[in-house]
């Protein structure tokens, strides 16, 4: 009873607490932490710092996934940027099409500590030399903060200097610049970073990590085709209301030539600085390019000449590793990670890789003897292509197709992946679940083998794939991860085929630029991958091509986005799997494809409003919102 | 001991509500009014077809606050709208993004159970529509009447098994771009072929069938004719 009696009074001296906390000595310096001053008033601390804001890039990398942000980590569920378009869907969740890449409050925090950064600089003392360069870094720093806001939210406030807290509302709320104005501000900024920047720093490593003069020009190619491209294509989807009013979204058409200029300018300036090129340029074959190609991203510290700006990870199993090969690693090669088979490839991009004998048109499976694109289930009196092994369907494919993706049949890790969705009886009717077929004497499997671990597809569960493909780009075929980050694969974010390919579609769209340049850009990526036969330069090629070179580089969803064909393609639409069955109504045993609608993805729709996120907060901080949000 | 045990409940709720100042209580009215009504052509006063989802909406903004949201309704297939949980008071109301030359807003004043129908000029009414089962295909013929000059985008006839049919909700569609300007006595015919879909519309059960032109303006929805129910 006693115990239970100052338990009461405890309880009633902690509420007095409470109702007369309103004094000020609780206001202590934490001993914890390290007051701002202290750090940036000192080169080393400012390097310290700076190294964080790299680290807070809005980068879209391995570990971003549109719902939980930057840097995330953990058990992200792999919701990742390539499953939204038409590169991949993901076998747990195949119908997410929550869009939900919010960015402000943290794009914002970012923008608040590179302010508070240059207003430090100012008064620390540096060598001329030192302090041109760290200028040059902050105008990259903000360019690249400010073009993942403009091209999430269109125009928003540009806040160049450190506000300082007041309880006057009306002084810290600042309205929204136009998009225009904000685009303008982010290419104004890579100019100076181009002008401030080294071309070099001290080691390789530094160079390729941290921002160069070339960094910048490669940002602003991609920023500049963004910007181009909303104002080409804005009458697509227009919008409507006060924020399209106000020209705080959209841009005119008449400044799309502008737009595309600054985006070759900025790509020739990288293509004739002699620093790059592609890695392996002149492949002996295709398998050589394909494994070229491979190695550039299984390891890009083999292929420093084709990179511009990268991040690096590293230490695996803290906090700068990430989970990329766990959560895609096949089903048979998943090592005991908990989650993997994630990012499953699907038809529409398998469909975009040409075919060696057929250069420069997109050469999409065919899987019946008419030679027609057919799709449906199955179908017993639709005449399907026999084929004796499941690879064989993909013969002449793109190096990259092989490189990129893992198909029914391929060869990884010295395993054979299988993915098999069922079986055709003799008497012509489906199995495609669980279960055996007996047929002269030799036990089939539905899914292509007894037991879950020795397959990886159709079973429905969330490890196996469900559109007949499996991501190998970017996967280390060396490593076993048997554990949470152990990947420390670095990510190339601007490289350069991806400048050339800016640089061809600007010229493509503008007619600006040199024709002939383009072309032999087009055409040097498409040599790397082991073509031989030089195609013309048009939309439709520079499109294929960039969709298979820069596959789940997370570049396809804001191709959609920019040039506003997402509302277009996502009209009801469901993506297409390729089902290999295995066909037991002929002589000998055979495979066979199906092409169909992913098993349980439902159709989808891109809503227009959804070319700009909400901004969040609008009745706090006063800003317009975005049309129909 | 009962006595302590109540007097310290009581000194609690006496301290958590001086602490969070919890006494001024949510004593607002909840939603006391009605809004009703419906989209009418101007010109023939028939009911304006939409869509429920992805379709037009109303725009309505409350009057006497100093920085007010715009808020939105839906409006549901068959061109009528009811939003029964509004407050009372004075409204900015304007119907956008629809099938209809675009018009001004209005002011409105809700009070109980309040109805406020707009009329439109549609950009194009689809007339004489005709959809029937002919042997293994349903076969839609109608007409166009564009009360607009801009060119007609596409037509599409739209199956799918709730009555909502359309072209953000279908299982089948056909559409046929046309990309010019329609007269009225031109007959457009658009067919599904059932034997192409026996898995989206199986035989034995009762579908929706519903045929839609897009007109080339910014923002613009469907047209529609009303939907046919038919058994395949």
């Amino acid at each position: 009873m006693m115990k239970n009696r100052s338990y009461k009074y405890l309880i009633l001296a902690l509420l007095i607490g409470v109702f007369s906390s309103c004094n000020d000595y609780l206001e202590l310096d934490p001993k914890n932490k390290v007051p701002v001053e202290a750090v940036l008033s000192d080169p080393n601390g400012i390097k310290g710092y700076l190294a964080n804001l790299y680290y807070e890039l809005p980068m879209e990398d391995f570990v971003y996934f549109p719902r939980a942000g930057y840097n995330a980590r953990g058990n992200t569920g792999s919701l990742s940027l390539s499953q939204y378009g038409l590169e991949a869907i993901h076998s747990e969740w195949p119908n997410w099409n929550e869009f939900n890449n919010q960015w402000w409050t943290r794009g914002y925090q970012l923008n608040r500590d590179i302010n508070l950064l240059e207003e430090s600089v100012a008064k620390v003392s540096f060598s001329a030399a030192e302090r041109t360069a760290i200028e040059g870094e902050i105008a990259f720093l903000r360019a690249y903060t400010y073009y993942a806001l403009v091209k999430i939210y269109g125009g928003v406030p540009i806040i160049t200097e450190n506000q300082e807290y007041t309880t006057d509302w009306a002084s810290l709320r600042v309205p929204r610049n136009t998009e225009k104005e904000t685009w303008d501000f982010v290419l104004a900024q890579l100019d100076i970073a181009f002008e401030k920047l080294p071309a070099s720093r001290q080691s390789a490593d530094e160079t390729k990590r941290r921002a160069t003069k070339w960094a910048a020009a490669g940002l602003k190619s991609r920023v500049a085709l963004h910007a181009a491209s909303v104002a080409k294509y804005w009458n697509r989807a227009p919008l409507s209301g006060e924020a399209v009013t106000a020209g705080l979204v959209g841009l005119p058409a008449s400044e799309a030539n502008r737009y595309y200029q600054a985006a070759i300018e900025a790509s020739e300036a990288v293509m004739g600085s002699g620093q790059f090129g592609l890695y392996m340029p002149n492949p002996a074959n295709p398998q050589d390019a394909a494994r070229n190609y491979q190695n550039l991203f299984m390891d890009p510290n083999v292929a420093l000449t084709e990179v511009l700006f990268m991040r690096g990870y590293g230490h695996a199993g803290g906090p700068l590793a990430h989970d990329y090969d766990g959560w895609n690693n096949p089903n048979q090669t998943g090592e005991g990670f908990p989650h993997v088979g994630r990012t499953n490839p699907v038809l529409e991009l398998v469909d975009q890789y040409e075919n060696y004998g057929n250069p420069g048109v997109a050469s999409p499976i065919i899987t019946t003897t008419d030679g027609q694109v057919r799709e449906g289930e199955f179908n017993p009196s639709t005449n399907y292509i026999r084929f004796s092994s499941p690879e064989e369907i993909f013969q002449g494919k793109d190096a990259r197709f092989f490189a990129s993706i893992i198909h029914p049949g391929a060869e990884w890790k010295g395993t054979e992946i299988v993915i098999q969705g069922g079986i055709i009886r003799p008497d012509g009717s489906v199995l495609n679940a669980k279960g055996t077929v007996v047929h002269q004497g030799v036990t089939y499997h539905t899914y292509g083998a007894a037991t879950s671990n020795q397959y990886s597809g159709f079973e429905g569960t969330p490890n196996m794939t469900r559109s007949g493909f499996l991501l190998k780009k970017f996967l280390d075929e060396r490593a076993k991860i048997k554990t949470w980050l152990q990947s420390t694969t670095d990510y190339i974010d601007i490289r350069y085929a991806e400048v050339l390919l800016n640089y061809a579609e600007a010229v493509v769209e503008s007619g600006l630029g040199s024709t002939e340049r383009a072309t032999q850009a087009l055409n040097d990526i498409r040599k790397r991958a082991g073509h031989t036969v030089a195609i013309p330069l048009n939309l439709t090629n520079v499109l294929r091509e960039r969709s298979v070179e820069l596959a789940f580089e997370n570049k396809e969803y804001w191709d959609l986005i920019r040039r506003r064909t997402y509302h277009q393609i996502f009209n009801n639409y469901v993506k297409t799997a390729l089902v290999p069955m295995l066909d037991l109504r002929g002589a000998q045993p055979a495979y066979i494809y199906v092409r169909k609608d992913v098993p349980g993805a439902r159709p989808n729709t891109f809503p227009e409003r959804d070319y700009y996120r909400s901004i969040p907060g609008v009745n706090n901080n006063g800003l317009i919102q975005n049309p129909q949000h | 001991m009962k006595s302590i045990k109540t007097f310290s409940i009581a000194l609690v709720s006496l301290f958590l509500l001086g602490g969070c100042e919890l006494n001024e209580l949510d004593n607002y009215d909840g939603p006391d009014a009605s809004i009703s009504g419906a989209i009418y052509d101007q010109e023939t006063g028939e009911l304006v077809q939409q869509d429920i989802i992805n379709g037009m909406q109303i725009e309505y903004i409350e009057h006497g606050f100093d920085n007010p949201q715009t808020q939105f309704m839906v409006v549901k297939n068959d061109g009528t709208y009811r939003n029964n949980l509004m407050f009372s008071g004075t409204y900015t109301i304007r119907p956008v993004r629809g099938n209809f030359v675009p018009v001004n807003s209005e002011e409105v004043v809700v009070s109980g159970a309040t109805t406020k129908n707009f009329n439109v000029q549609p950009y194009i009414r689809v007339r004489n529509v005709q959809i029937n089962k002919k042997g293994n295909k349903i076969v839609a013929t109608f007409n166009l009447d564009q009360t607009v000059t801009n060119k007609v985008v596409r037509i599409g006839l739209f199956a799918h098994r709730e009555p909502n049919v359309g072209q953000p909700l279908n299982s089948v569609s056909s559409l046929v771009n046309l990309n010019e300007v329609t007269n009225d006595v031109t007959q457009y015919r658009l067919e599904i072929n059932l034997d192409a879909y026996t898995s989206a519309l199986k035989a034995g059960n009762e579908y929706y069938f519903r045929v839609g032109a897009l007109i080339d303006a910014p923002e613009a929805k469907y047209n529609y004719a009303p939907p046919v129910r038919i058994g395949i």
